[in-house]
C-alpha cells in the first residue's frame, strides 16, 4: 500500500511542477518561452509508465491548468486527454524507437496539441497564430533527450 | 501478491480506455461551452478557481515580494526627492479640490434644475495585483479583492492615472480583471475637447487602444484627451482613459486609423481601486 501512496506523491508533485513551470511569473525576455511542461509530463508517463496515471488524473491536471492561466474552461484538459491516449495506444512502438524517432513522434503530438489549441480558439473566435507556440515546441523537441533522462533518473531513485 | 501480467495489463488499460476518452471529451467540449456562454456552470469554475487561489499566491509570492522590497528599501536621499515630490503633488491637488467642493454642489443644483436624476455616488476597493496571465496574448491580473470584499462582476479598476479594466470572473478571495489593452476588450469613450462618443478597442500591447469607427472627416487631434462616456453601463462616466497618440488619414479608407496612449500603467500595475457605484444604483 505504501508504494502506492508514493507513487501517487510522486506522479502529482511532477504534474504540479509543470503546471508551475507554466504558470510562474518571469521576466519579460522569458515570458514568450514558455515550453509546454505538462503536455510532455504526461506524454512521458503515458509512454514509459503508465502504472501511474490515467486518463481521469490527465483531464484533472489540464483543468487546473486552464484555471490557472485564465484560458476556456476545459481546452487543455481535453487536449491532454487526446495527447495522452495517443501516447498510450502507441507505447510498444515509441518505447524501441531510437531516441530520434521518440524527439519525431513527440514533435507530432506536440503540434496535434497546438492545433487543436488552434481550433477550439477558432471556434470560439480569438484565433491568433503566434508564432511562439511553434517555437516553444521546437525547443521543447530538442531538449527531450535530457527531460526524458532526468525522469528516468528521478523515477529510478524515488520509485522501486 | 503479484498480480498475473495479464491482469497487469488490463488494469491499466481500465485506466486509458476510449469510453473514458470518449467521456472526458464530451465534458471537456460541454465544459468550454458552457464557460463560453459564462451561464450555468461559472459557479462551478468561481470555486474551483477560489480553491486554487492560495496556489496562485503562492506562486506569485516570490515576484510580489521582491517587487514590495524594492519599494521598501529604496535610498534615503530618494526617499527624501520622493517625499519632496508628493508634497508638491499634495499642496497642487488641495488647491484644486477646493474647486471641487464648488463644482460639486453647483453640478447637484443644476441636475436638480433639469430635473433630471444626479449621478450615483461611487464606492472606491483598494486591491493588489496577485497574478498576471502566464499567456502573453491574455491581459488578464487576478487581484486580491473578491465577491468576499463585495466587489461585483463588470466594475471598472483604475489606477491612480486611468481606467485599467474591468472585473470579468470572481473567484471568491479575488478576481479576474480584464485590462483593457486586451485584444477583446472594448471601451465606450468620450473625447473631452468635443464630447464626440465612440469605442476604443484593444490592440495586445499594453500601450496602445485603437479607434478605427471615425470617419474620415472627423475632428480628433493629436494629444486630445479621452475619458470613459459611461454608455453600455458598464464603467463610470468621467474617469480618464488616455490621450490621442497619432491620427493616421490613409487615402481612400473611409475611417480614420487613431491611436491611443492609456493613462494608467497596465503593464507595471501594482496597486489599484475597483469602482463601483453604491448602493441604490
Amino acid at each position: 500500500m505504501n508504494y502506492q501512496i508514493r507513487n501517487l506523491f510522486f506522479i502529482w508533485s511532477m504534474i504540479l511542477l509543470s503546471i508551475i513551470l507554466m504558470v510562474m511569473p518571469v521576466p519579460d525576455v522569458l515570458d514568450q518561452y514558455r515550453l509546454p511542461w505538462l503536455s510532455m509530463t504526461v506524454i512521458f508517463f503515458s509512454i514509459f509508465n503508465i502504472s501511474l496515471i490515467g486518463i481521469i488524473s490527465v483531464w484533472f491536471s489540464g483543468l487546473i491548468l486552464d484555471i490557472m492561466t485564465g484560458g476556456l474552461m476545459g481546452e487543455n484538459a481535453l487536449i491532454l486527454a487526446v495527447l495522452s491516449y495517443l501516447s498510450y495506444r502507441f507505447r510498444f512502438q515509441i518505447r524501441v524507437y531510437p531516441m530520434w524517432q521518440i524527439m519525431i513522434v513527440v514533435l507530432i503530438l506536440l503540434s496535434l496539441g497546438v492545433l487543436i489549441t488552434l481550433w477550439i480558439d477558432g471556434i470560439s473566435g480569438n484565433m491568433l497564430f503566434n508564432i511562439y507556440d511553434w517555437i516553444n515546441i521546437g525547443i521543447a523537441v530538442l531538449i527531450w533527450p535530457i527531460f526524458m533522462s532526468i525522469f528516468e533518473k528521478m523515477q529510478s531513485s524515488f520509485l522501486e | 501478491m503479484p498480480l498475473h501480467p495479464q491482469e497487469r495489463i488490463n488494469r491499466f488499460e481500465k485506466n486509458f480506455s476510449a469510453y473514458r476518452l470518449i467521456i472526458v471529451v464530451i465534458i471537456s467540449c460541454v465544459l468550454m461551452y458552457q464557460d463560453y456562454q459564462r451561464n450555468y456552470l461559472s459557479a462551478l469554475r468561481v470555486y474551483l478557481s477560489a480553491s486554487l487561489y492560495p496556489a496562485q499566491y503562492l506562486i506569485n509570492f516570490p515576484r510580489n515580494f521582491i517587487q514590495k522590497l524594492n519599494t521598501n528599501f529604496s535610498e534615503r536621499e530618494q526617499l527624501l526627492k520622493e517625499n519632496n515630490l508628493l508634497k508638491k503633488d499634495n499642496f497642487e491637488l488641495r488647491s484644486k479640490v477646493q474647486q471641487v467642493y464648488k463644482l460639486e454642489s453647483e453640478n447637484k443644483r443644476l441636475y436638480d434644475l433639469l430635473g433630471s436624476q444626479p449621478q450615483t455616488d461611487n464606492s472606491y476597493i483598494f486591491a493588489d495585483i496577485i497574478a498576471v496571465s502566464p499567456i502573453a496574448e491574455k491581459h488578464h491580473i487576478i487581484i486580491n479583492k473578491g465577491s468576499r470584499d463585495n466587489v461585483l462582476i463588470g466594475s471598472a479598476v483604475a489606477d491612480s492615472n486611468g481606467i485599467l479594466g474591468h472585473i470579468i470572473r470572481d473567484q471568491i478571495f479575488g478576481s479576474e480583471v480584464l485590462l483593457m489593452s486586451d485584444r477583446e476588450h472594448a471601451i465606450p469613450i468620450e473625447i473631452v475637447r468635443t464630447s464626440l462618443r465612440t469605442i476604443a478597442v484593444g490592440t495586445g500591447n499594453y500601450n496602445e487602444l485603437k479607434i478605427n469607427t471615425l470617419p474620415t472627416n472627423t475632428d480628433v487631434k493629436k494629444g486630445d484627451i479621452l475619458i470613459t462616456s459611461g454608455l453600455g453601463g458598464r464603467y463610470p462616466e468621467g474617469f480618464p482613459v488616455g490621450t490621442v497618440k497619432n491620427v493616421i488619414n490613409n487615402p481612400g479608407e473611409s475611417f480614420l486609423e487613431v491611436s491611443v496612449t492609456p493613462f494608467g500603467n497596465l503593464k507595471t500595475v501594482n496597486e489599484m481601486w475597483v469602482i463601483q457605484p453604491t448602493e441604490g444604483y
